[in-house]
């Protein structure tokens, strides 16, 4: 079972890794953002399966932070960063054209 | 688990030259959240689940909030910045970054070997606590906790005399789902972090990421158009809050000389409800410094609707 485990932790990581090719590649800001949230859920889950894998309970704890800390960077997002560049920008990029 | 770290090593040397190098801020803000958030996983990795979870409240929390809400009032610039093929300089930062990594390495390397836990944990049944992090920082260290506690009033103060909070508070885009959210959130945000203060004397937890999380529940509610009852005036209550956390330790410094005891030394029968009180007060002092290092200035005296509109 614990190595079954271990190799979703491991598939979910390269799935963060391959990911990252969103938060580079973007093209708008909301595309990139909703990566990062994609790699919180991730890490989320990581965290939840280490804390089995490993039997390390206080695992649980970090990971029930992240997911409520994930929500305030996207309302942050949404409620500031986006509107703002939107407005001032005008063409949907965020701002964050590709060079 | 070999080719998880090394993948974990990997993404986050990729994602520290990504926030450091890519030509867009917003893509360097979002690469550096990611870089939180993977190195939450690195400390875990680590056998460390408090610096773990500091990192995941901090880190990957606060200040990627921080980060977006300075980018959404920096004016929108397109120069896309040297590319580093034509940066003389970094002929010296190169070399001196090796240099300093590799005295960082020696003196890793010249750390005695077992370390302090085993002098910890010789002294943890008298510290009042059960969870040997929490002994170090409030009880066995806590003068190092004071001066860290006084760091974070010291940058409040500084910002605070920099003037008012600068820009409206509430979003510029109003939104139902937003305000129900907050209204929703909130009480989680109040919850788990009285839970993180509680865990925190047997197990990870403690002060700084409980008041890490209640600040973050702050700026949530913030941006969601809340008004805070705390107001920023002379007198106010923002204020006491914010000095509490230091002034707290100080009486408590000085208190148990009262008792006969040396500076900082907790009287043994009293030392788990001392650290109790600690945290508390240290938990409160955090949160409302994160609060107010979002808002980037000072509060006004009245919240009123100009206020959040200004």
């Amino acid at each position: 079972m614990t190595e079954f485990l271990s190799i979703l932790v491991l598939l979910l990581l390269a799935n963060i890794v391959v990911g990252l090719a969103r938060v580079l590649r973007g093209p708008s800001a909301a595309d990139r953002m909703l990566a990062a949230e994609m790699f919180s859920t991730s890490a989320v889950v990581i965290l939840l399966l280490l804390a089995f894998i490993l039997d390390a309970p206080a695992l649980l704890d970090v990971a029930l932070v992240l997911a409520l800390l994930a929500a305030l960077a996207v309302v942050t997002f949404v409620g500031r960063a986006w509107s703002e560049l939107e407005i001032r920008d005008g063409d949907g990029t965020g701002g964050d054209r590709e060079p | 688990m070999l080719v998880f770290d090394a993948l974990l090593a990997g993404a986050l040397i990729w994602l520290a030259w990504q926030a450091t190098h890519t030509p867009g801020l917003f893509r360097s803000v979002i690469s550096f959240i990611v870089f939180g958030l993977l190195m939450a996983l690195a400390w875990v990795r680590l056998e460390a689940p408090d610096i773990a979870l500091a990192e995941a409240a901090i880190g990957a929390g606060a200040t990627g909030a921080l980060l977006l809400s300075a980018l959404g009032r920096l004016a929108v610039t397109h120069e896309a910045g040297t590319p580093w093929q034509e940066r003389p300089d970094l002929y010296f930062w190169i070399p001196a970054g090796a240099a300093l990594l590799g005295l960082l390495t020696l003196a890793a390397w010249a750390l005695p070997t077992p370390g302090l836990g085993d002098d910890v944990r010789r002294v943890l049944p008298d510290s009042g606590v059960a969870n040997p992090v929490t002994a170090v920082l409030l009880n066995i260290r806590a003068f190092d906790t004071l001066l860290e506690i006084g760091v974070l009033l010291l940058a409040t103060i500084a910002i605070w005399s920099l003037g008012r909070m600068p820009m409206p508070s509430a979003p510029a885009v109003r939104s139902p789902a937003l305000t129900a959210l907050g209204r929703v959130l909130f009480p989680m945000f109040v919850l788990v972090s009285a839970y993180l203060l509680w865990r925190g004397s047997h197990a990870p937890g403690g002060a700084f990421p409980a008041g890490a999380v209640v600040g973050a529940g702050g700026i949530l509610s913030i941006l969601a158009g809340a008004q805070p009852w705390l107001t920023g005036g002379v007198r106010g209550p923002w204020r006491i809050l914010l000095s509490l956390g230091f002034a707290t330790m100080l009486a408590v410094a000085w208190g148990v000389m009262a008792l006969g005891q040396p500076f900082f030394a907790y009287p043994p029968g009293l030392a788990g409800l001392i650290v109790l009180v600690l945290e508390l007060a240290a938990g409160l002092s955090i949160a409302m410094s994160l609060v107010a290092l979002y808002l980037a200035g000072q509060p006004p005296d009245h919240w009123g609707p100009e206020a959040a509109r200004r």
